[in-house]
């Protein structure tokens, strides 16, 4: 309680223009100066700045006010700065209230300059009646857990886990996949150094898995978070594999022997080939286990998940073969199907969000020819020239792909035969397919003009005889060393034109008829293509939304996790403790990626580094007293910060201070008006209802 | 105004089109396209996927869609009025189905047409189709009587051809429409 | 029995009536009810009101799918342009108000309004759903074991797909008029150019030697890879440029084979067993081959 009158300074910012331009600072000074309690009134040109911030601090330290109001801009950016300018000359920063006659009015009436002006002597005066009731409040500080999890294992998760574990802090890295990798470990090379992706890529994987202190938890996805910003407690989902990772040693024998009937598209070679229900996501998967996909499993031998084996007439055990030919005796169909799987709690100070992206599929877009297998998207590819994938880099049109996987078995069995199937001579590239188009996605997916230019330059280089020709509408490579590289491929012969391809149709023997037009001559073009590539517009990863909803994070219109602000706090959200990097946030490539993933486990370290976190002391509490016991407080809380305990043998409310978040439904729905909220109390709202009520009028009770 | 010569000229002087919108057209010849039914024009970013496919511009007429569309926004107006262009669209609507901004190029060459409608640059076989509409309520009007007759039907189709209140009627909603105002046919 | 009130458009009313005479024999017979929808005009036809005014372009539509919606039926045309013109008007009346206050605003004048109601469907689109495939077959005398179409929908069958109001599942590869033709016993099967443009109405008014070059190509995309019997169209439009430019082709050199050509309403009337020379008397590309070849497949 306050021993002394509230003696208030009022602060009048001109903020530039932006104020002054609307509101009449000398009419609202001379206002400001006839309410009561106020002593001083000051207007400037910038509060926040140097000497601004001054104004107020020489006014405490002469011991002329006791009280601070700073009529500015709004207090969402700067109530700490000037939280802190009280702190400094010596008084209570708490004792400090901010009128919003930016935003809230001159922004808002910047027309109507008188209305403005009587407006912005209303917001003063309700903040000056507020002012004479606040009271001294004291920081408090809570520990926090020093620990963090980053949510998904591409190349940001990758690099967020490895900076953090550094530092000397525990991650957990959680991947829904069996491995980590992401999109990254799809890549064949990447653009501008053309880098095996895979040989820069798999010493960090197995980095992640190395290190003391990352916990690895692939396979198994976040399903609940509860707890605030420092001490997040985390459900993760981990799936069942019916492999035992600690047995697994990965040889893959299992993955041979899953018959053709339970092969489903693989994911990871973007449905070009088949994986069968058990297998290992690729040969470099860091962890590198096996895992049973419990949907396309067709239970060979009978068996089912959970049940014993059928026996023989001599009492054998009959196996599934995954389960025979596992020379550890990893693979074990024992256990019954739990859709819930294991559920494991993690605690954790901070979360980072990087759960990447994925490209749209060819089928939406029909003009186009998606029937075709010969039109195919970036990603599909890119798979198809990678070592690891369907064709195991030898370039055919994927339309021979089945005459490729029967070649391979013939091959395997002993035989020598020639591979009979077709090259492609003439290959187009199409940009902008569901990017930049009002029917789809109205933003540009930022990696596709390098990454086709890039596909392009490989394929000249190896095969100098290949017709290449990109159709872009815009050549967008604004990056370092980008346009040397643009213009590297322009050299090379690979064909450039500004124009868009407005249909493509199927030929009959498998080949495509392609309809472009060429801006720069200003002509419609036609062509006869072997293989078209559609450069398909990136999304965010399945699932994205769910996610974001748990964790109370935001999402934008576009679907991508949203940043704090855009251009200021990229990698933070507006909930402290979680932050985002990646293609999570946007699309991006690998080197921004990685700069995000850096920040945000730099923000994430900053958190958890001092052990300790303040916390306003702007929350509720309960005078037991008062409190009747009714319990009507309890359910009504978002964040579960309310109990009822016992208190002299009754039970009363308790709240939890390092829980609340000083909402205030609790002190609202109170029938007994027990519950304070502090820094916005009863009488101190009351007080600015009153004042605003009545025009500006303060009332001296 | 030396723009006026026949044909939009080698050489484009866009602050001479700029002046004539600001001065004599007293808004952009874009906005005029707009208000004649265009009315996403200025969405258009010029990708071209409306020309790879349109039938006019794969036989070779010049001013097809996205060269129309740019020219427009650039301020060309009387120098594209010799252009039989947009007399020659078929309001095949492919390009509408490809247009990634929804702008709706068939929207764009109809309102051209409306423009040079009104500018009187029309040629004979539309106001034939005009006249013909307005005289017998059918734009294709050949006197196939005895086509009709061969196949056994009655000569007059039951059309405005043979429902003369159904003509007055057609006749009278005509008066009513910017064909009266342009005066392009003879309306007793 | 369904009834729909049946627009002619002018091509179909004076320079092929015979398919009218296909509609009148075929529609009856599935059962489906014809109402002349007597006092319709042209629909107004794109080089006519349409290069003219919106509003214009509106009324005249709205006078004629009135006719339709004061009798409670819906209309249904043999004709894409139509087809076209007719829901592009509807559409821009049911989306921009302004538009749909002044139409009928002059609608008034003549004791007309147009709610909205009515509209206007495709003849083919109400043969696949509203008759079906399975009555089809059955209501054939004859097929067409044996002999090759190819299928020719036409633009306005197809774009812009928001308009109509049926639509194909997708607009770059129809199917409808493919399933129609099978129906009949017939192959139909894909070729590349089968989406592209003829090149009548306005172009071929414009400049007639341009349109022939969207006939060349197709014709000889359609004799390269599928080698087709018969070329069947939806549109009367397409029906007359396909049938009468490959004439002028030959003459010219250009051409040196003959596909005759069908509008799909003619080659049902023929194989439900209606007079040839009434249902498809009027072309100038020769018919008598395919119609004595069809004649012999008796069902």
């Amino acid at each position: 309680m306050a021993e002394e009158e509230p003696r208030i300074g009022v602060y009048i910012c001109h903020c530039g223009e932006n104020i002054a331009g609307a509101v009449n600072i000398e009419e609202v000074k001379k206002f400001v100066e006839t309410l009561p309690n106020v002593v001083v009134v000051r207007d400037y040109l910038f509060m926040c700045s140097d000497p601004g911030q001054e104004l107020i601090k020489q006014d405490i330290r002469e011991g002329k006010i006791n009280r601070v109001v700073v009529a500015a801009c709004t207090p969402r950016t700067h109530e700490p700065i000037f939280r802190r300018a009280l702190e400094d000359a010596g008084l209570n920063k708490y004792y400090f209230e901010m009128a919003n006659i930016r935003d809230q009015c001159s922004w808002a009436h910047w027309h109507e300059k008188e209305k403005a002006t009587e407006k912005a002597k209303q917001i003063i005066a309700s903040a000056v009646a507020k002012a004479r009731l606040l009271e001294p409040l004291e920081d408090r500080y809570v520990d926090v857990t020093q620990k963090v999890l980053v949510i998904g294992g591409g190349i940001a998760g990758i690099f967020a886990a490895l900076d953090i574990a550094n530092a000397g802090y525990k991650v957990y890295l959680v991947e829904r996949n069996p491995s980590i990798g992401g999109n990254m470990a799809k890549l064949d090379k990447t653009f501008p150094t053309n880098d095996c992706s895979a040989c820069i890529l798999t010493p960090l994987m197995v980095d992640v898995a190395n290190h003391p202190n990352i916990e690895l938890i692939t396979y198994a996805e976040v399903e609940a978070v509860e707890g605030t910003v420092g001490n997040f407690k985390v459900k993760v989902r981990k799936k069942q594999t019916w492999v035992d990772w600690d047995k697994c040693t990965g040889c893959g024998a299992c993955t041979n022997v899953c018959p053709p009937k339970a092969r489903v598209p693989d994911e990871f070679n973007e449905g070009l080939s088949k994986r069968g229900a058990i297998y290992i996501q690729f040969p470099q998967a860091v962890p590198k286990k096996a895992v049973i996909d419990a949907d396309a499993c067709i239970k060979c031998s009978g068996r089912w998940f959970g049940e014993p084996p059928r026996t023989t007439k001599d009492g054998k055990p009959i196996l599934a073969p995954c389960e025979k030919v596992c020379p550890t005796g990893a693979c074990s169909r024992d256990e019954p199907r739990n859709p819930e799987g294991e559920l494991i709690e993690l605690n954790v100070g901070a979360i980072i969000v990087a759960t990447g992206y994925k490209v749209m599929d060819k089928k939406h877009f029909k003009e186009f020819a998606p029937d075709s297998p010969n039109v195919i998207t970036a990603m599909q590819m890119e798979r198809l020239i990678s070592a690891t994938g369907p064709t195991e880099g030898k370039l055919i049109v994927p339309s021979d792909i089945p005459k490729y996987e029967q070649w391979k078995k013939k091959v395997a069995k002993g035989e020598q035969v020639e591979l009979d199937a077709r090259k492609p001579h003439r290959i187009v590239y199409v940009s902008c397919v569901g990017s930049r188009d009002e029917r789809y996605h109205t933003y540009c997916s930022r990696i596709c003009c390098m990454y086709m230019l890039k596909q392009a330059m490989l394929l000249k280089e190896k095969y100098p005889d290949l017709d290449i020709y990109i159709f872009f509408i815009d050549v967008r490579t604004p990056g370092k060393d980008f346009d040397e590289y643009y213009m590297r491929c322009r050299q090379m012969g690979i064909k450039v034109i500004k124009g868009k391809v407005g249909g493509v149709q199927r030929l009959p023997d498998e080949r495509l008829l392609v309809r472009g037009y060429d801006a720069e001559i200003g002509k419609p073009v036609e062509l006869i293509a072997d293989l078209v590539v559609l450069a398909t517009a990136v999304e965010p990863s399945e699932g994205t939304v769910e996610l974001a909803r748990k964790l109370g994070i935001n999402v934008g219109a576009e679907g991508f996790l949203k940043e704090r602000h855009t251009k200021l706090y990229p990698v933070d959200t507006m909930s402290e403790g979680i932050f985002i990097a990646g293609c999570a946030q946007g699309p991006k490539d690998i080197p921004d990626s990685v700069a995000q993933a850096k920040a945000a486990a730099a923000s994430a370290m900053s958190l958890i580094a001092p052990g300790k976190m303040k916390v306003e002391p702007l929350v509720s509490e309960v005078d037991k007293e008062k409190c009747s016991g009714c319990g009507i407080c309890v359910p009504l809380c978002p964040y579960g910060a309310i109990t009822m305990v016992n208190y002299n043998g009754k039970p009363r409310a308790e709240i939890n201070s390092a829980l609340c978040k000083g909402c205030g439904v609790c002190a609202a729905a109170c029938p007994s008006k027990a519950i304070k909220l502090h820094g916005f109390t009863f009488e101190q709202v009351l007080a600015q209802v009153r004042t605003l009520a009545k025009r500006g009028v303060v009332e001296v009770l | 105004m030396e723009m006026m010569e026949e044909g939009v000229p080698p050489v484009l002087n866009l602050s001479k089109l700029a002046e004539r919108e600001e001065t004599e057209l007293e808004k952009r010849v874009a906005e005029i396209i707009k208000e004649l039914g265009a009315e996403r024009i200025m969405y258009c970013m010029q990708c071209g996927a409306c020309a790879s496919i349109c039938p006019l511009a794969r036989v070779g007429f010049e001013w097809y869609n996205k060269k129309l569309i740019k020219a427009l926004i650039l301020g060309l107006k009387d120098e594209l009025l010799d252009d039989p262009t947009p007399w020659a669209c078929v309001a095949c609507n492919r390009c509408t189905e490809v247009c990634p901004r929804n702008v709706s190029p068939f929207e764009v060459m109809f309102a051209m047409r409306r423009l040079m409608a009104e500018e009187y640059a029309i040629g004979t076989l539309a106001i034939e189709g005009l006249r013909a509409l307005y005289e017998y309520g059918h734009a294709v009007y050949m006197a196939g009587r005895e086509a009709r007759k061969k196949v056994g039907l009655p000569e007059k189709p039951p059309t405005t051809d043979s429902d003369p209140k159904a003509l007055e009627d057609l006749r009278k909603i005509l008066k009513q429409t910017k064909l009266a105002d342009l005066g392009l046919v003879p309306m007793e | 029995m369904v009834k729909y009130g049946l627009f002619l458009g002018c091509n179909i009313s004076f320079n092929r009536p015979d398919v009218e005479v296909a509609m009148r024999s075929i529609f009856p017979a599935l059962g489906i009810e014809l109402d002349d929808l007597v006092g319709q005009s042209c629909c107004p036809t794109w080089g006519t009101m349409p290069s003219i005014d919106v509003v214009g372009w509106c009324a005249v539509a709205a006078r004629n799918l009135a006719l339709g919606e004061e009798k409670g039926i819906d209309l249904m045309t043999a004709c894409n342009s139509c087809y076209g013109s007719l829901n592009e008007a509807r559409h821009k009346m049911l989306t921009n108000p302004e538009i749909h206050r002044k139409v009928n605003e002059i609608l008034a004048t003549i004791g007309k309004k147009y709610e909205g109601k009515a509209k206007c469907r495709h003849v083919a689109w109400v043969l696949y759903k509203d008759v079906g495939l399975e009555k089809i077959k059955e209501s054939i005398k004859y097929t067409l074991d044996g002999i090759t179409v190819a299928v020719q929908p036409g633009c306005h069958f197809l774009w812009p797909s928001n308009i109509y109001p049926d639509k194909e599942e997708d607009p770059f590869n129809p199917v409808v008029l493919r399933k129609l033709c099978e129906a009949l016993g017939a192959e139909a099967p894909y070729y590349s150019k089968l989406i592209d443009c003829c090149g009548m109405g306005a172009l071929r008014s414009t400049d007639p030697e341009k349109s022939f070059i969207l006939v060349k190509e197709k014709m000889e995309c359609i004799k390269e890879e599928i080698d087709a019997d018969l070329i069947v169209t939806t549109c009367s439009s397409c029906l007359i440029q396909l049938d009468d430019a490959q004439e002028r082709l030959r003459k010219e050199g250009k051409l040196n084979f003959s596909i005759p050509v069908l509008h799909y309403v003619q080659l049902l009337a023929i194989c439900m067993g209606f007079d040839p020379e009434k249902v498809a008397g009027i072309c100038v590309t020769p018919r008598d081959e395919i119609i004595k070849r069809i004649l012999e497949n008796k069902r």
